[in-house]
């Protein structure tokens, strides 16, 4: 009876092997289709796949890119122009908010000449 | 990266290639581990036409989870043998309340030498009996003894202790002996150990 359970034995050992041994033979459509599975779940191409942008490359992106970037900067040097040599056709800023001339404001006012300065030298 | 250096590389590093980008890396973890999956899948549902949808399915989930796989926490084959069995276990419930009469037979062998006749035979009976044995008996018996992994791996994958899985498989190889018992003489044992 022993020997008999150990030949049983044996034969499902040698059977398991001969399932084990062999390369399983892969269907050819299953393997194509697994490829193209790969392929349409692949997540970027390499040399594609972008890095994470850093902080100045969001906060460019955020006010339009370069484009935005450089209609900023010409504002901005347009503004200091003119701030700087006003044209004779604009009116004065400050007759206009403040009811003075801005050359006046600049000599009489209090605050700029109650510590001793005296911006006109007198 | 060339494919002939791809061979190489252990699978979690194609893991990471492939979700990089890396088209070779797809073609090597296939050529690597679909034979693996299927033929788990094939043994544990008795069935290849259902084994290629499981094993399909489960290089899916393999692609999926490609860019969040974490290299040196886990073994991708581990990782793939457990998708596969909870597969299997998901068809076999399913399958469940067919009948015996229902479910595919074996395909014939094509005619050949009567040594292939006879590994066919063999190979059909060794399926046949391993379709008997209970679903976690059956997974333990394919893991050990034909995909070969070792125990502590199959506990991995079941998530049981080593010492369950060698229980089951003891287990799972008595049934197996008992089943295949009355077919001796017909897969042409008999004849060899006289």
């Amino acid at each position: 009876m022993k020997q008999h359970d150990n030949e049983e034995t044996v034969e499902v050992d040698a059977l398991l092997k001969a399932a084990r041994d062999p390369v399983p033979d892969v269907p050819d459509g299953l393997t194509a289709r697994v490829l193209a599975d790969a392929a349409a779940l692949q997540p970027a191409q390499m040399g594609v796949m972008r890095e994470k942008p850093g902080l100045w490359v969001r906060w460019t992106d955020l006010l339009g890119g370069w484009q935005g970037m450089g209609g900023l900067v010409a504002a901005t040097c347009a503004g200091v122009w003119i701030g700087l040599n006003p044209p004779a056709a604009l009116p004065d800023a400050g007759v206009l908010l403040l009811g003075y001339e801005t050359a006046d404001f600049t000599t009489t006012t209090a605050e700029l000449t109650s510590f001793g300065w005296d911006l006109n030298g007198e | 990266m060339p494919s002939d250096a791809l061979t190489t590389l252990p699978d979690d590093a194609l893991l990471v290639l492939y979700a990089n980008g890396d088209r070779h890396a797809a073609q090597a973890l296939t050529a690597r581990l679909l034979p693996r999956v299927f033929r788990q899948a094939r043994h544990m549902l008795g069935d290849a036409s259902e084994a290629e949808d499981v094993a399909q399915d489960a290089m899916v989930r393999l692609w999926r989870i490609a860019p969040d796989w974490r290299q040196g926490e886990a073994q991708v084959t581990t990782w793939l043998y457990r998708v596969t069995a909870n597969l299997c276990t998901d068809r076999l419930r399913k399958r469940r309340g067919v009948g015996l009469d229902e479910i595919a037979e074996p395909e014939d062998p094509a005619p050949s030498a009567a040594q292939r006749l006879q590994d066919r035979a063999r190979g059909d009976a060794l399926q046949q009996a391993l379709d008997q044995l209970p679903e976690r008996q059956r997974q333990a018996v394919v893991l050990r003894h034909i995909e070969g992994l070792p125990n502590p791996e199959i506990a991995d994958v079941m998530e049981i202790s080593p010492r369950a899985v060698e229980s089951l498989t003891a287990r799972g190889k008595r049934a197996l002996a008992a089943l295949l018992a009355g077919r001796r003489a017909e897969l042409g044992y008999d004849d060899e150990t006289a």
